[in-house]
């Protein structure tokens, strides 16, 4: 992977739309394309639909890459926005079939997935403030109820939908409701007291 | 979408982050951040606290096919660094220069009478006010041409120079090459050895980056100059 600095040069050559674009698209590609193909298929749990979304996804990039914000901390999640959007939108269609979504069990432990699948380390380029965000959100994580936080997980890991949570967890949809909406209101209110304090 | 209040705001946000806003809610909510600044606003102060950072774990290689087809479908080759100006290419012509320098000098000393074939000027281009002549030189074979300019020509980042014969015997212009820079050596076209005679016309026109979409010059013409050989 190319660091911060680079992916941004890359975006901003993209979006100049002279004859150097397509060359900056495909390294852009080559850079991130595994990253984004991985966050659509645990989405999607589909290795053909992940890919089609993957495609979606950087012909939006291409065409999106002028409204890209050159002071935004981190380009990668521009462009992880972009794709996690587009696959949410697939799931959420009708005909993407969730069936198979239980035969490949969601790792029930969600401190296990967030250490494995999430990167909590700050990266060698990361300003300050990126790298105290990173460690808050995991912190504040952390003090979550294990419910809320196991909701919050499931929902942003593997793109579950309340229903699908209330029947992965065994829990009324209405209880489900509640700790995904208390756990972020919490998630926020601890975040901010971290905010508070370092100021 | 009025967001009545900011509690409800901030749960749509964290809820469409997170992806479990769904349906028409979720279109809803789309809609208002492009019209409600406000939503916008509060969307990337959501952003600030909730973006995890996926790890290298996570990654699936594409399939082989998924990069062309995307160059495909966006037409990519547009933006493409022609291939006479990429670093690669002079990177490569250097060193098979070199290379054929080496070999021709290695060469060359077992010869008794080199011949040096030296391109013949066969037309001087004439500029706009301001801009210098550029000279035109054919190979003995006439399969290489030569252009160089008094001083540097090198077009805009998103433009072409385009050389253009134009036959002594009228009819329209023949592209010859689509050019970066003044200073160049080329081969002509198989098509067009042996044509460019005295009586014939070269020209060059400005054309987008990677010459004229159409076959024929679509930008002004600025230099040009008859073959007197």
């Amino acid at each position: 992977m190319l660091d911060d600095q680079e992916i941004k040069r890359l975006i901003l050559r993209v979006a100049a739309r002279d004859e150097g674009s397509a060359d900056a698209f495909e390294r852009l590609y080559k850079a991130c394309a595994p990253l984004l193909l991985g966050i659509a298929q645990r989405l999607l749990h589909r290795r053909e639909l992940a890919e089609e979304v993957l495609h979606d996804g950087f012909s939006t990039i291409w065409r999106l890459a002028e409204t890209f914000d050159p002071l935004a901390p981190q380009p990668v999640a521009w462009m992880v926005a972009i794709v996690r959007n587009r696959a949410i939108d697939v799931v959420s269609s009708a005909h993407a079939s969730r069936v198979d979504s239980y035969h490949d069990t969601p790792d029930d432990n969600p401190d296990g997935v967030l250490d494995k699948l999430f990167e909590w380390g700050a990266g060698p380029d990361d300003a300050e403030d990126n790298r105290r965000a990173v460690q808050w959100l995991r912190g504040c994580l952390a003090k979550l109820k294990a419910a809320e936080r196991q909701a919050l997980v499931l929902a942003y890991e593997r793109g579950l939908s309340h229903g699908d949570l209330a029947s992965h967890l065994q829990a009324p949809l209405g209880t489900v409701k509640t700790w995904v909406r208390r756990g972020m209101e919490n998630l926020k209110a601890c975040i901010e007291s971290c905010m508070g304090a370092a100021r | 979408m009025r967001v009545a209040n900011e509690r409800w705001l901030d749960a749509l946000s964290g809820e469409y982050l997170l992806g479990t806003l769904r349906g028409a809610a979720r279109r809803r909510f789309e809609r208002a951040l492009r019209e409600e600044p406000r939503v916008a606003q509060r969307l990337k102060y959501w952003q600030g606290i909730f973006t995890p950072r996926y790890s290298k774990m996570v990654e699936v290689q594409p399939s082989q096919q998924s990069w062309s087809r995307l160059e495909r479908s966006l037409g990519l080759a547009r933006y493409r660094t022609p291939w006479y100006r990429s670093a690669g290419f002079w990177r490569g012509w250097a060193a098979a220069t070199t290379a054929a320098l080496v070999l021709g000098v290695s060469f060359q000393m077992f010869r008794p009478e080199p011949q040096l074939a030296a391109p013949i000027e066969i037309a001087r281009l004439a500029g706009k006010a301001g801009e210098p002549v550029v000279v035109a030189a054919l190979s003995k074979d006439q399969r290489t041409l030569e252009l160089r300019a008094a001083r540097a020509v090198q077009a805009g980042p998103q433009q072409s120079y385009e050389l253009w014969l134009i036959p002594a015997e009228g009819g329209s212009a023949i592209s010859i090459a689509v050019l970066g820079s003044l200073d160049a050596r080329f081969a002509v076209p198989a098509a067009q050895v042996g044509r460019l005679r005295a009586g014939a016309k070269l020209a060059v026109s400005v054309e987008p980056a990677g010459g004229s979409p159409t076959g024929t010059a679509t930008g002004p013409v600025l230099w040009i100059g008859e073959i007197q050989t």
